[in-house]
């Protein structure tokens, strides 16, 4: 969402100009009772996985649903990508993250340490617009429960691209599978509260979709995920309720607090879509008072 | 917040002494005996072992020793000697006496440690809170060329530091934000950020620390309690400051306050962390001290400790300050019109304690921003739930003025209404805020009763602001208002007390004049003219450019119009003939119009002048005025009014070509917009002229015209339409027009197109219909849109029946003297005598039912049907009292008098009525004798009655 947590996704993981071979990648291999080997993945045949520990002549053959998880050797140049991150260059990052996974693609289906860089995808696919991209890998993550954290974010992205992509219905499916259709309350998570929005939102319900996304900015001020966010749809609610001078605000908040964002972008635009819907306003109400 | 690094360099420091000194073994402290070299090098080797108290005096020897000496040799012993003299003192804590030395070698040369010694004084500087000679030190260190990745840490560290405290604030930000940027050492880097903030906030730089707050959030130092205070301390500072400037001018202060505050945590969240480091910070003292680190080092966590609790005790000792917090953003968002913000902020304020002296302030700021933002709905919702909840709370009173008011600018008048019951429950006033609260809010129940026409209840709330708050600012007004109430329910009386009241109370209040006037209409009303036209030339006088003189001289020219060539007014005392009264009241109309400052008072007078000008037969004269009155006023002239008024004089002067193009060009001008009701007079008119004028050839071209228009109007022009069909119908005949009325009433014609010469045919035909329910929608409709409506009688009509039908005859009785305060005795107001007296029989009230039907009598224009009916009336009321002899005569004379009226109806049942009475007084042959009479008598023997005579005749024997 933010550079802050896309950044602390990456933190602690990007490595420098590691090689990673063709069929014989380097791996640690975490078995279901616990018990792990360090050495190369051969190939695979099927269902099955060839694995070499490097100590004995032949490699060992195991079946895939055995392993419980793949820790690949990732090599990432961090720094260059917080750059990237910084200079917003999502579709950069997009491809040079891509092109580390795809190398791992013939093991995509066990569990790896890959899914932080999915989970980094999965956000930056969502924030290029690419919503179907998104939402291939957010499905998969949304029901991987080793990390929960990233897997309540993952169904976040999951329920956002489906409604951004226009899939309402499947959207308010997931809601409820989810738990997220219950009564807000004082604690509801800035998450919940912005899909809940968003939701109110398409459904032209402006007033009830302004008072979560207001939640979300008073209540979650501190929250770098959410507030950027919440900022700028609550811009976008207060348009659809003709209230545009608090619209024209927000956005000057915007630009005066998040410079250099994808959301300062935004409130560009949406400043001049303001201004647009002003002078069309003050056309329409001449016109009126002529006619009176 | 001061940092050390002097444990750093401990191996740098080494390093040089080994070079400078050399390593060596010392084995005496006799100094002074000492060869230079052997002395420079057991300085050294103590150096090396770390034994600082020690080599001191060695160290002051070699000084003493090379003080003097020129060489370029000598010179540099004797300052590295200095340097490691100075530098030994700091190592064993005696940072002032190494200042000394170290100060004396910066002044000398060579200088190869200078950097070094730089970092050293201005470290001691600090220590001893010498800020000036610190930042000046460090200062002259950060000048330095070259410096090392370290040394611009260090120096930025120590010069950034020592501008702070000498609150250089502007000058401290860079080298701190320098060491916040670049140091490894996370602790020194969210100090250096917290220290940078505050600075930023003293020097005003709000767009600048918004990015550096923003990072601190993203770590601990969030949690610093000096953090947040400062904070919150800047908040306030530029909320305040806000508050009084203009509006747009203070927008940035209050974002800024506002960006401030949002980041403030809360004081248990503070605690709780503060808690956790410090638990920390003394486990890594106990730890360390275990470990037995030096002492300088565990000085060094003691003072972060001390520090801690320190600002946990500051803490703790405020306070809570959340809700202020919170409360004060809310206001900030509202300020800059971000309402949802503010409105989900005051409400969760309000939720977590409602009856809370905050709580209360914050439901009564999320009802303002609701309203602010147009959701009224969600308002009055939260008002009513806090009215429910907190019927005792401190805003009751406030919330029930805005709600009040709020409908009362929107027109909901009847909401207004609805919330009295509210203002009965209320508490008695406690002090004089409250007493001014409950006074408001009597004066805009008031106000809103007094819009919604409800004059008594209006009169009820100004006459509690009179009674109860003698000194509310709303006294002067409540009497004023009071009076007006009683003037429109024609209390002119107590009006005229009121308006006279005002008048000794308020000499310069604003309805000083208003009274004045209405002290006059009131005169009026109690008939006391003289008087009231005195006072309409006293106001005209006294108040010539004043709003309502047009309406002064309009009353005077009715008084004078009124006159009847009586009374002049220079001679009130003599009632003599005056043969310019209606001049004076022409000269008043004129003068009215020309005063007028609304079109209502324009054509007032207009329409009254061309009265005057009827009685004169001065056609000409009406239509120019109504020319002059066209081009005066323009659009806001009664157009249709004054076409028609064109007309009647037109056809007055025989020029009945003309009025009859005038009204249809009006008609076709004019006919869609159904609030131009003069538009149906125009039509009615038409009618008669066509029907008393025009041949039948005529009446045909007539028709053929209003065909064409119906055809030239557009399909969009639906009143238009429905207008020309109305007239069409009427001018084919009565029967046309019944037919018309009952197509319309069954096809249940759009009411949005009706006008009042379409809505009457409705109404007739749903009386006819029998429909209750068409009956009372459509004098609803009526009333509703059409108030003043000269056809208005047939609502009244169609309601009387509505009421007769649910047998309410109170609500008929009261429906009846409506219509008849409105429409007196005229011709078409015959039913409503005749249904009242009736509905008086049906209550038994025989008396005043037969006083009723008696009435009838005296208004010729009645004769006929009514007649007929009344007598039967009478007769039946004396029949139900039992005095059959009068019921018998009065039964007798329906028959003999009224028997050609309403097809013998009545004269039949009189018939059969008398009959019956005489058998009741024992004489059956004579009531036989009746009967035969009526079957004999033309007028009622072919009638379904006469089969009732024949047996009735058996009964009483005859053949």
């Amino acid at each position: 969402m933010t550079k802050a947590v896309l950044h602390s996704a990456i933190a602690g993981i990007l490595l420098m100009g590691g090689m990673v071979h063709a069929k014989q990648l380097s791996a640690e291999l975490i078995m279901g009772n616990g018990r792990s080997w360090k050495g190369k993945l051969v190939g695979r045949d099927g269902d099955w996985i060839e694995f070499s520990t490097g100590t004995s002549a032949q490699p060992i053959r195991l079946g895939a649903s055995t392993i419980k998880q793949l820790n690949f050797n990732v090599n990432v140049d961090s720094e260059k990508v917080m750059t990237m991150m910084n200079n917003r260059q999502f579709e950069r990052v997009i491809i040079s993250l891509s092109k580390v996974i795809d190398e791992y693609s013939e093991y995509s289906d066990i569990p790896s340490n890959l899914s932080k860089y999915n989970a980094l995808l999965m956000e930056l696919y969502y924030r290029t617009g690419k919503y179907e991209e998104s939402l291939a890998i957010s499905r998969k993550l949304a029901e991987d429960g080793r990390n929960r954290d990233r897997q309540a974010k993952a169904r976040v992205y999951q329920i956002l691209a489906l409604i951004d992509s226009g899939k309402m219905d499947e959207a308010t499916v997931l809601q409820a599978k989810y738990g997220w259709d219950k009564e807000t309350s004082s604690d509801t998570a800035p998450e919940e509260l912005y899909i809940k929005a968003k939701l109110l939102l398409l459904n032209k319900e402006y007033s009830k979709a302004m008072e979560l996304v207001a939640k979300v900015i008073v209540f979650h001020s501190h929250s770098p995920d959410w507030i950027q966010l919440a900022e700028i749809l609550s811009a976008e609610i207060y348009i659809e309720l003709g209230l545009y001078d608090s619209a024209d605000e927000v956005c000057r908040q915007i630009m005066v607090l998040y410079k250099n964002t994808p959301e300062f972008d935004q409130a560009k635009l949406l400043k001049v879509k303001i201004e647009k819907l002003r002078t069309e306003k003050k056309v329409a109400e001449d016109s009126a008072s002529e006619e009176v | 917040m001061m940092r050390s690094f002097r444990l750093c360099r401990g191996l740098v420091l080494a390093s040089l002494l080994l070079a400078l000194f050399g390593a060596g073994t010392v084995f005496a402290l006799d100094y002074s005996s000492m060869g230079i070299s052997p002395l420079v090098q057991a300085a050294g080797t103590m150096l090396e072992r770390g034994e600082y108290s020690e080599a001191i005096p060695a160290l002051r020897e070699v000084i003493v020793r090379t003080k003097e000496l020129t060489t370029a040799d000598g010179r540099e012993t004797l300052q590295n000697a200095r340097f490691q003299l100075g530098r030994a003192f700091f190592m064993i804590g005696k940072s002032a006496e190494g200042m000394i030395v170290l100060e004396e070698y910066l002044k000398d040369q060579p200088r190869t440690e200078e950097r070094l010694a730089l970092r050293l004084v201005a470290q001691g500087c600090l220590e001893a809170e010498k800020w000036d000679k610190a930042a000046e030190v460090s200062g002259r260190l950060l000048d330095m060329p070259g410096l090392s990745r370290e040394d611009l840490l260090n120096a930025s560290l120590l010069c950034g530091q020592a501008r702070f405290r000498q609150e250089k604030w502007e000058e401290c930000i860079q080298p701190l934000l320098y060491v916040a940027k670049k140091s490894k050492d996370e602790k020194l880097r969210n100090v250096s950020q917290i220290m940078a903030v505050r600075a930023q906030v003293e020097a005003n730089q709000w767009n600048e620390i918004f990015g550096v707050v923003r990072s601190l959030y993203r770590t601990d130092a969030k949690y610093d309690i000096t953090l947040n205070l400062t904070l919150m301390r800047a908040g306030k500072a530029l909320f305040d400051a806000a508050g009084e400037k203009a509006v747009e001018e203070g927008k940035d202060d209050y974002l800024n306050a506002l960006f401030l505050y949002r980041m403030v945590l809360p004081r248990e969240v503070l605690l709780d962390q503060a808690n956790l480091r410090l638990k920390a910070l003394e486990e890594d003292l106990a730890k360390k001290t275990r470990a037995g680190v030096k002492e300088l080092e565990r000085e060094e966590l003691q003072k972060e400790i001390d520090s801690v609790k320190e600002s946990m005790t500051l803490l703790k000792g405020l306070q809570p300050y959340e809700d202020e917090v919170t409360f004060r953003i809310g206001q900030i968002y509202a300020e800059v019109k971000r309402y949802w913000e503010g409105f989900v902020l005051f409400d969760s304020l309000y939720q977590k304690n409602p009856s809370s002296e905050i709580g209360e302030a914050a439901v009564l700021q999320s009802i303002l921003v609701l309203y602010d933002m147009g959701e009224v709905e969600l308002a009055e919702g939260r008002i009513l739930r806090y009215l429910d909840e907190n019927p005792f709370g401190k805003y009751v009173r406030t919330l029930l003025l805005i709600m009040i008011r709020d409908n009362i600018i929107r027109g909901n008048l009847d909401k207004v209404g609805e919330l009295k019951e509210f203002t009965r429950g209320l508490s008695a006033p406690t002090d004089d805020e409250e007493l001014a609260l409950s006074s408001d809010l009597h004066y805009m129940m008031g106000y809103g009763f007094f819009q919604k026409q409800e004059y008594q209840l209006a009169g009820e709330q100004f006459s509690e602001i009179i009674d109860e708050y003698p000194n509310s600012d709303s006294r002067s007004d409540s009497i004023y208002f009071r009076g007006m109430t009683s003037m429109l329910q024609a209390d002119y009386r107590g009006a005229m007390l009121d308006f006279v009241l005002y008048q000794e109370e308020f000499k310069g209040g604003d309805h000083y004049a208003s009274s004045m006037f209405r002290e006059g209409v009131c005169l009026v009303g109690m008939g006391r003219v003289s008087e009231a036209e005195a006072l309409f030339s006293k106001f005209i006088e006294t108040y010539p450019e004043n709003a309502l003189v047009s309406e002064a001289y309009s009353m005077r020219g009715d008084i004078e119009s009124a006159k009847d060539g009586r009374d002049d007014p220079k001679t009130l005392d003599v009632d003599e003939y005056d043969p310019h009264t209606l001049d004076r009241a022409l000269a008043d109309y004129r003068k009215a119009i020309d005063k007028h400052v609304s079109p209502e008072q324009a054509s007032y007078a207009v329409f009254q002048a061309a009265k005057v000008y009827k009685i004169e037969f001065k056609w000409q004269d009406v239509i120019d005025l109504m020319n002059y009155y066209m081009d005066l006023l323009g659009e806001k002239a009664d157009v249709a009014q004054a076409v028609f008024w064109i007309g009647q004089s037109q056809i007055e002067l025989e020029m009945v070509d003309e009025a009859v193009s005038s009204y249809l060009d009006a008609i076709e001008r004019f006919g869609e917009d159904e609030k131009q009701v003069g538009v149906d007079k125009i039509v009615l008119s038409l009618i008669t002229i066509a029907n008393k004028f025009l041949s039948n050839a005529e009446r045909q071209d007539l028709a053929v015209k209003i065909d064409l228009q119906q055809s030239a109007a557009e399909d969009t022009s639906e009143v238009l339409n429905l207008r020309l069909r109305v007239a069409k119908a009427h001018l084919e005949g009565t029967e046309a027009a019944g037919a018309l009325g009952a197509e319309l009433f069954a096809e249940q014609q759009k009411l949005a197109d009706t006008t009042p010469i379409s809505l009457s045919l409705m109404c007739d035909a749903a009386v006819m219909a029998g429909d209750a329910e068409g009956m009372g929608r459509l004098y609803d409709y009526f009333m509703e849109n059409f108030e003043e409506s000269d056809l208005l009688w047939h609502a009244y009509r169609a309601r009387m029946f509505q009421l007769m039908g649910k047998e309410d005859y109170n609500g008929v009785l009261e429906v009846i003297d409506e219509a008849q305060g409105l429409f007196g005795v005229e011709e078409y107001m015959g039913w409503a005598q005749i249904s009242k007296a009736d509905c008086l029989y049906k209550l038994s009230e025989y008396i005043e039912a037969e006083e009723s039907y008696n009435m009838i009598f005296g208004v010729s224009e009645w004769r006929g049907d009514l007649y007929a009916e009344a007598m039967y009336g009478m007769a039946r009321c004396r029949f139900a009292q039992q005095d059959i002899e009068t019921a018998h005569a009065f039964f007798q004379r329906t028959y003999l008098l009224f028997k050609g009226y309403a097809d013998g109806k009545w004269a039949a049942e009189g018939y059969l009525k008398a009959a019956e009475c005489l058998s009741l007084l024992g004489r059956d042959a004579d009531a036989a004798k009746t009967l035969d009479a009526m079957l004999e008598d033309t007028y009622v023997n072919t009638l379904p009655q006469a089969d009732t005579a024949r047996e009735m005749k058996k009964e009483y024997g005859g053949a």
